[in-house]
C-alpha cells in the first residue's frame, strides 16, 4: 500500500517511537512471565528482582514439576488443546464463510410462520422427551409434523424475516454470558453421553465461534467487486465453483485473521471447558487456572504454563501473518 | 447486490460430464439449493446449540433453586429474581447507589431528554414511518434516557456505580482506546517500514494468552509488594497508597489489563482490512496530490468502515461479558466497585443462587441487545451501507 | 494420523487389558477389591491430591482397587461435584472436600451414611480423631458422613524473634493483638532496611476475608462450647449480626488494617503468606499451613523464628438476651482460661473424604477402605509433616512424637510451640464450628463477604454494615424457608429437639 509515498523522517521515527513503545509494553509482562517461571517462591515473595544471574541464581523447579513431575498430566490438557482448538476452528471456518456469504449474495426471507412452526415443533420434541419418549423418535416424528404443517398451515403467513435479522439473531448468541448457558449445555451433553469428550468441547466451540466468522467474513467478502461473480456466473460457473476458485482467494487476509481470532478463543476459554471436561478432555486454561489453590497462586507454575500456551499460537501467527500481508497482492491483482 | 437467480446456474456446459443420469440430476438439484445449503449447516448448529439452552435459562431466571431431601428443586417464583434487583435487597449492588442530583445534573438530565424528544418527534414528523417504527423509537428513547440518567447519578459525587454502571464503563472507555490504539498500530504496519513483519507478530502475543493467565499476569504485575513497579512506586512517594483500595484506582488498573489484552484483537482485523483495500483507489488519491492524512481520511477510512462497524459490534458484545480480569486482580473489590455484571451473574452462580444469577445474566442480555440493537440501527447500517 | 493413533491405542489398550487379566486373576481371592477402579475427585493440587496419588498404587497392592484422582480448579470444586451428583452423572465414586459443603450434599441425600462402616472399621482409630472433628466436623445430624484426612482450624502466628526484640508476649486477646501489631509497624522486621507491616490478614474479597472476621468474632459470640452456635441463636434462627458483640469485632478487624500493608484490602492468603515467610509480618491469622511452609527453605526466610498461638479470645461475652458484652466469670465463659474467652474457628473444617451414595456397592466398600487407609495413622501421621500435602494435624497421636516434626525440619523448640497451639485449639470444647446449612455459601460469599469488603473500602458504616449482613440473611433464610434452615442449623451443632 501506498508504496511509492515515502515516509518523511520524522514521521519515521514517530511511527518507530510509537511502534516500539507498544511493542515494550506488549513484551514486559512476558519478560515478567518468563523470569518468573526461573524464580523459586522465596525469590517471588521477596519483592521484584529483574534480571536472572544479576539479581537471582534462576532455577529450573518449576519447569522440572510441569514436564517431570506431572508429565502426562500436563501433555494430555495440551495435545486436547490442540486438538479441540484446530478442529473447531476449521469447522467454525467452514460453516461460517458459507453462511457469511451467502448472507452477502442471497436473500433469504423465512417466513415467521415457518419459524413459529419450526418453534413449536422443537417445544414439542422436548415435551415428549420429558414424557419420557426415546428422543430418536421424539426428534423425527416433531420434524415430519414441522413438514407437514410447513405445507399447509406456514404458507397462510406472508410477512418474514430477512438477512439482517438472520445476521443479528446470529450474533445475539454471543451475548449471553456463559455462566447462564454452562448448566444446560452440559445437561445435553450428558443426555447425549458426550461429557469428558473432545468431541462435546469441539462441537460447543464451533458453535459459540460460529457468529463472529459469519460477520467477519461478511464484511471481508463486501469488499470484492461484484462484476468478477457476475462474468463468472455468466460463464455458467455454479455458485460453489465461484465460491470456492474466486471468492475464497480472494480473501485470504480476512480467511487468516479470523481463523487466528476463532483459534485463540477457543485455545482459550475456560468455564464451558470446565463443565464438559473431567479427566480426559481436559484442556490446558484449567491447568492455569488451578493454579491458584489453597495456597495462593503458584506464579511460578503459572509462569511455566502460560508460556507453554502461547508458543504453539505464536508459531501459528507468524505462519498466518503471511497471509495477512498476501492481501497486498491480491489487492493489486484484483483491478 | 447480485440477484440470486443470476448466480443460480444451473451447471456448466463445458464442465466435467457427469458419470450418471442421476449424477447430473443430483448435481442440478444441489446447485439450485446453492442458496440454503451456504446457509443451513450454520443455522442448523446454532439452533441446536442455542435453544435449548436458552429456554432453559429464561426457566432458571423465574425459579428459586433449593436443595431438598432426595434432590433439588425449582420453586416458580415469577419475576421475584428481577425484582430483587431494580427494587429489592440487591438494588445497590446492581443499579448503585443514586446521588441526590446537583443542579448541574438537572441541566444535563433536560437536555438529553430534549435531545432524546426531538429524536422522538423528528421520526414522527418525517411521516413514512410505521406504527412498530414509532413504538420503537419511543422506546429507544424511553431506555436511553434511563440508562443516562442512571449513569449521571451514579457516577456522581455521593453516588456509587453498580455493577450495571461499571460494566457500561468498562465497554465505553476500553472500545474507545481499544480501537483507535488498534487502528494507529495496524496503519503504521501496513506502511513499509523496516521490521514491520516483527511488530506484527509482536502485537499479536497479548491475545494469545488464555484470559485468566492475563487476569493472574496483571495481579502480580500490579501488586505493590512483589510486582516489577514496586520501586518505581516507592521513589515516587506513593508507598503507602495503594490502587487497590481506591475505586477508580482498582477500575483503571482493570481497563488497563483489558486494553491490553484486546487491542490485539482490533490490531489484527484492522489490519487485514486495511491489507485487502484496493490499490488503485490509493494510487489515484496520490496522483490528485492529496496529502497521507487525507488520503487516509478520504480513501482508507471510508474502505474499513464497514469492518470497523463490525469490529466494534463483537468488541461490544464481548466486552459486556467481561469478568476474568476483575475477578482475578480484585474479585470486584473494594467493595463493589470493580465489580461486572458477568461477575455479578457468576458470584450468585456460584454459590447456588441460580435463579438469581440468570436473572442477572438477563438484565445483561436485555442491555445488550438494545445496546446492539440502537448500535446496528443508528451506526451500523449507514457506514456498513457506505460502501 | 489421529484414527491410526486412536486404533493403535485401543489396540495396546486390549492387550494391556488381556495381560493384566491374565497376570491379576490368580491374586484376586487375596485382594478384595481387585479390579474394581474408584474415581475419586478433588482439586488439582499438588496439596491434597499429592497424598491421594502417591498412596494410590500402595493401596492398589493390598486391595487390588485402582484409584484414579480426577482434579479440577480449587475454584470450581463445589459446583463440579454438586452438578454431578445433581444431574445424575455419577462419573465420580468419591470426593475429597470441604467439609463446610457437606450439607448442600447430604441434604439431597447424595452422600453415602458411613456411620456404620466407621464403627466396623477398626483401623481407622475412629477415637483418636480429635473430638470436634469427630463429632462435628465429619458429622450431620448424627450421622457419619465423611472421613477427616485433614484438620483445619485458624491460629495466629507471631514472629518470635521479634516479639522478643521489643519484649512482647504472644497475644492472648484482640486487644493484646492490636496492642503487638502497633508495636512492630513499621519497624524494619526482616533486615533489608524498609519498614514493614505489624499485621497481615488476608482481605480481599471473595478470598478468605469472610472467614477472618469469624475468627475474630467467634470468641465474643460463642462462649458455652460448640454447640452453642456462632452464626445464629439456635432456638430463635436470628443472625448474630446485629449486636454489641458484633459490632466490637467490626471495629478490631477494621483496626487492624491500620497497621497492615497498603493494599491489604487485595491481599489473599497467598499474599499473607507470602508476607509472613518474607518477613516482612510481625503477625498473620491463617490455618495450620504456615507451621510447615515456613521450615521450607524454598518458600521461607523465617525458619525457626515463627510462633503459633490459639485464636486470641475475649474478657467481655455477648450476652444474647440483652445484645450487649458483658465480663466473663464462671457462668457466662465456663470455658476459660485466665478469665479470656476462646474460641477457636474451624474454618472451612478440613479436607475431608466422602462417597457417593450413587456408586455401585463395590465400588462404595472400595472407596470407603481408602479414605480409611489415608486417615489411618500409618499413613496420615507421616503426611501431616510433609509440607506438600497440606494436610494439618486432626488426631491426637500426631501430638505425641515431636521426633517427625524434627526431622522435617522444626527446632523442638519451635515444634513444641507449634504444636502446643494446636492441641490447645483441638482441645477447646468452644471451637466454632463454621456455618454448615444448606447454600450457606450465599450467606457468606455472597452478603457476609460484600459486607465486609464494602465496610473495609469505607463504603459504608460499622452500622450499615450490621445491617446489610443481617437484612441479607434473613433474606435467604425466607427464601429458603426458615423452618428447613433452622432446622440444618441444629443437625449441623448436634443439637436434640
Amino acid at each position: 500500500m501506498s508504496r511509492a509515498q515515502a515516509l518523511t523522517p520524522t514521521g519515521t521515527i514517530l511511527s518507530y517511537l510509537i511502534l516500539g513503545g507498544w511493542a515494550f509494553i506488549v513484551l514486559f509482562p512476558l519478560f515478567w512471565i518468563l523470569t518468573t517461571s526461573f524464580k523459586l517462591p522465596v525469590q517471588v515473595y521477596d519483592g521484584p528482582v529483574y534480571l536472572p544471574y544479576v539479581d537471582f541464581t534462576p532455577s529450573l523447579h518449576a519447569w522440572r514439576y510441569i514436564f517431570v513431575d506431572l508429565r502426562g498430566d500436563t501433555l494430555r490438557p495440551l495435545m486436547n488443546t490442540v486438538i479441540v482448538a484446530l478442529s473447531s476452528s476449521v469447522l467454525a471456518l467452514a460453516l461460517g464463510t458459507t453462511a457469511g456469504y451467502g448472507l452477502l449474495r442471497f436473500r433469504y426471507a423465512p417466513r415467521y410462520g415457518v419459524i413459529g412452526l419450526f418453534l413449536a415443533a422443537v417445544l414439542l420434541a422436548a415435551v415428549a422427551v420429558r414424557l419420557r419418549v426415546p428422543w430418536q423418535i421424539a426428534l423425527a416424528s416433531s420434524l415430519a409434523v414441522f413438514f407437514l404443517a410447513r405445507q399447509t398451515v406456514g404458507r397462510r403467513f406472508r410477512s418474514s424475516v430477512g438477512n439482517d435479522d438472520i445476521s443479528f439473531w446470529m450474533i445475539s448468541q454471543r451475548i449471553l454470558p456463559p455462566v447462564a448457558v454452562v448448566i444446560p449445555i452440559y445437561v445435553m451433553f450428558q443426555r447425549l453421553g458426550l461429557l469428558d469428550t473432545r468431541l462435546a468441547v469441539i462441537i460447543t466451540y464451533t458453535a459459540v465461534n460460529l457468529p463472529i466468522v459469519v460477520w467477519l467474513m461478511r464484511d471481508y467478502f463486501r469488499n470484492i467487486s461484484v462484476e468478477l461473480e457476475e462474468s463468472a456466473s455468466i460463464d455458467g460457473a455454479s455458485p460453489y465453483r465461484i465460491f470456492r476458485s474466486i471468492i475464497l482467494p480472494l480473501s485470504t487476509p480476512g480467511l487468516a485473521a479470523t481463523f487466528l481470532l476463532v483459534l485463540v478463543f477457543s485455545w482459550n476459554e475456560y468455564l464451558l471447558a470446565l463443565f464438559l471436561t473431567s479427566a480426559n478432555a481436559q484442556t490446558l486454561p484449567l491447568l492455569i487456572a488451578a493454579q491458584n489453590a489453597t495456597r495462593g497462586p503458584q506464579w511460578w507454575y503459572m509462569s511455566v504454563l502460560i508460556l507453554i500456551m502461547i508458543a504453539p499460537v505464536i508459531l501459528m501467527a507468524i505462519a498466518l501473518e503471511r497471509y495477512i500481508a498476501k492481501g497486498l497482492l491480491v489487492g493489486a491483482l484484483k483491478g | 447486490m447480485l440477484t440470486d437467480r443470476k448466480l443460480r446456474g444451473t451447471g456448466s456446459p463445458n464442465g466435467p460430464v457427469p458419470l450418471s443420469f442421476l449424477g447430473q440430476g443430483l448435481a442440478a438439484w444441489v446447485d439450485r439449493q446453492a442458496r440454503f445449503l451456504f446457509l443451513l449447516p450454520a443455522v442448523l448448529l446454532l439452533i441446536l446449540l442455542s435453544i435449548f439452552p436458552l429456554i432453559f435459562s429464561v426457566y432458571l431466571s423465574l425459579v428459586r433453586f433449593q436443595l431438598v431431601p432426595g434432590g433439588f428443586r425449582f420453586r416458580f417464583v415469577g419475576l421475584a429474581n428481577y425484582r430483587k434487583l431494580i427494587t429489592g435487597i440487591e438494588r445497590e449492588h446492581f443499579l448503585g447507589l443514586l446521588a441526590s442530583p446537583a443542579p448541574l445534573i438537572w441541566a444535563l438530565a433536560g437536555v438529553i431528554a430534549a435531545v432524546l424528544l426531538l429524536f422522538v418527534i423528528r421520526g414522527m414528523v418525517r411521516g413514512r414511518s410505521t406504527l412498530p417504527a414509532m413504538a420503537g423509537r419511543a422506546v429507544f428513547a424511553l431506555i436511553a434516557g434511563t440508562l443516562v440518567w442512571l449513569i449521571l447519578r451514579t457516577l456522581t459525587s455521593g453516588g456509587r456505580p453498580g455493577s450495571l454502571v461499571t460494566t457500561m464503563v468498562y465497554v465505553f472507555i476500553g472500545i474507545t482506546v481499544q480501537y483507535w490504539l488498534g487502528l494507529t498500530l495496524a496503519y503504521l504496519t501496513s506502511q513499509h517500514l523496516p521490521g514491520r513483519r516483527f511488530f506484527r507478530v509482536v502485537f499479536l502475543l497479548p491475545m494469545m494468552i488464555t484470559p485468566v493467565g492475563i487476569a493472574y499476569m496483571f495481579r502480580i504485575l500490579a501488586n505493590l509488594g512483589i510486582g516489577p513497579f514496586t520501586p518505581l512506586w516507592e521513589a515516587l512517594g506513593l508507598a503507602e497508597v495503594s490502587w487497590a483500595s481506591d475505586p477508580w484506582g482498582a477500575r483503571i488498573v482493570v481497563m488497563i489489563g483489558d486494553v491490553w489484552q484486546w487491542t490485539p484483537f482490533m490490531f489484527v482485523v484492522l489490519l487485514a482490512a486495511l491489507e485487502s483495500q484496493p490499490l488503485e483507489l490509493l494510487e489515484a488519491a496520490m496522483v490528485d496530490g492529496a496529502s497521507r492524512w487525507q488520503t487516509f481520511w478520504r480513501v482508507t477510512w471510508p474502505q474499513i468502515l464497514p469492518v470497523t462497524s463490525t469490529l466494534v459490534l463483537i468488541r461490544m458484545i464481548e466486552g459486556f461479558k467481561i469478568i476474568d480480569l476483575p475477578n482475578v486482580l480484585t474479585n470486584g473489590g473494594p467493595g463493589t466497585a470493580t465489580e461486572s455484571l458477568t461477575l455479578h451473574a457468576f458470584i450468585a452462580w456460584r454459590t447456588l443462587d441460580i435463579g438469581g444469577s440468570a436473572a442477572v445474566a438477563y438484565a445483561l442480555l436485555f442491555l445488550v441487545t438494545f445496546m446492539a440493537l440502537s448500535y446496528i440501527n443508528l451506526v451500523h447500517r449507514r457506514l456498513a451501507g457506505a460502501m | 494420523m489421529n484414527v491410526r493413533r486412536q486404533l493403535r491405542l485401543s489396540l495396546a489398550l486390549l492387550v494391556a487389558t488381556v495381560l493384566v487379566s491374565a497376570v491379576s486373576v490368580p491374586a484376586a481371592s487375596s485382594r478384595p477389591f481387585a479390579g474394581v477402579t474408584v474415581n475419586v475427585l478433588t482439586f488439582t493440587g499438588p496439596q491434597i491430591a499429592e497424598p491421594l496419588q502417591r498412596r494410590g498404587p500402595a493401596f492398589t497392592r493390598l486391595t487390588g482397587a485402582r484409584i484414579n484422582v480426577v482434579t479440577v480448579p480449587f475454584s470450581d470444586l463445589y459446583q463440579k461435584i454438586l452438578t454431578d451428583l445433581a444431574t445424575g452423572t455419577n462419573s465420580y465414586h468419591a470426593f475429597v472436600f470441604a467439609p463446610q459443603w457437606m450439607v448442600d450434599y447430604v441434604t439431597p441425600g447424595y452422600l453415602e451414611d458411613i456411620t456404620m462402616r466407621v464403627s466396623a472399621d477398626r483401623n481407622i482409630q475412629w477415637a483418636d480423631i480429635a473430638p470436634f472433628f469427630r463429632n462435628f466436623s465429619a458429622s450431620f445430624g448424627g450421622r457419619v458422613y465423611t472421613i477427616p484426612l485433614d484438620g483445619d482450624f485458624q491460629m495466629v502466628y507471631y514472629r518470635s524473634d521479634q516479639l522478643r526484640r521489643f519484649g512482647l508476649q504472644p497475644p492472648q486477646t484482640w486487644e493484646d493483638y492490636l496492642r503487638v501489631a502497633q508495636a512492630l509497624h513499621r519497624k524494619d522486621l526482616n533486615g533489608d532496611g524498609r519498614a514493614d507491616f505489624g499485621s497481615c490478614i488476608a482481605k480481599k474479597r471473595g478470598a478468605q476475608s469472610y472467614w477472618m472476621i469469624w475468627s475474630v468474632a467467634g470468641a465474643l459470640l460463642q462462649s458455652q462450647g460448640t454447640n452453642q452456635g456462632a452464626f445464629f441463636d439456635v432456638d430463635s434462627f436470628a443472625p448474630l449480626t446485629n449486636n454489641a458483640a458484633f459490632a466490637e469485632a467490626l471495629r478490631i478487624y477494621t483496626e487492624t488494617t491500620r497497621y497492615g500493608p497498603p493494599d491489604e484490602l487485595n491481599w489473599d492468603v497467598g499474599d499473607s503468606r507470602a508476607g509472613f515467610m518474607t518477613g516482612r509480618c510481625g503477625l498473620s491469622l491463617d490455618w495450620g499451613d504456615i507451621g510447615t511452609l515456613a521450615i521450607d527453605p524454598k518458600t521461607s526466610k523465617v525458619k525457626n523464628k515463627v510462633g503459633a498461638v490459639i485464636l486470641p479470645g475475649s474478657r467481655r461475652v455477648l450476652d444474647r438476651r440483652t445484645g450487649q458484652l458483658v465480663a466473663c466469670n464462671s457462668t457466662t465463659c465456663p470455658h476459660a482460661t485466665g478469665g479470656v474467652n476462646h474460641a477457636p474457628f474451624a474454618a472451612f473444617g478440613g479436607w475431608s473424604g466422602g462417597i457417593n451414595k450413587a456408586a455401585p456397592a463395590r465400588v462404595k466398600d472400595a472407596a470407603y477402605a481408602f479414605m480409611s487407609y489415608m486417615s489411618q495413622p500409618a499413613q496420615a501421621n507421616v503426611d501431616v509433616t510433609i509440607g506438600i500435602t497440606g494436610f494439618n494435624p486432626y488426631r491426637r497421636s500426631q501430638f505425641q512424637n515431636t521426633n517427625l516434626w524434627v526431622k522435617a525440619g522444626m527446632s523442638a523448640a519451635a515444634a513444641r510451640n507449634y504444636l502446643g497451639a494446636i492441641e490447645a485449639s483441638l482441645g477447646s470444647p468452644n471451637m466454632v464450628l463454621d456455618l454448615r446449612i444448606p447454600q450457606n455459601q450465599r450467606y457468606q460469599q455472597v452478603v457476609l463477604d460484600t459486607a465486609i469488603a464494602k465496610l473495609l473500602a469505607k463504603q459504608i458504616t460499622i452500622e450499615q454494615a450490621m445491617k446489610e449482613i443481617t437484612d441479607g440473611w434473613e433474606a435467604i433464610t425466607n427464601e429458603l424457608g426458615r423452618d428447613q434452615q433452622s432446622q440444618a442449623y441444629r443437625s449441623a451443632l448436634g443439637v436434640k429437639r
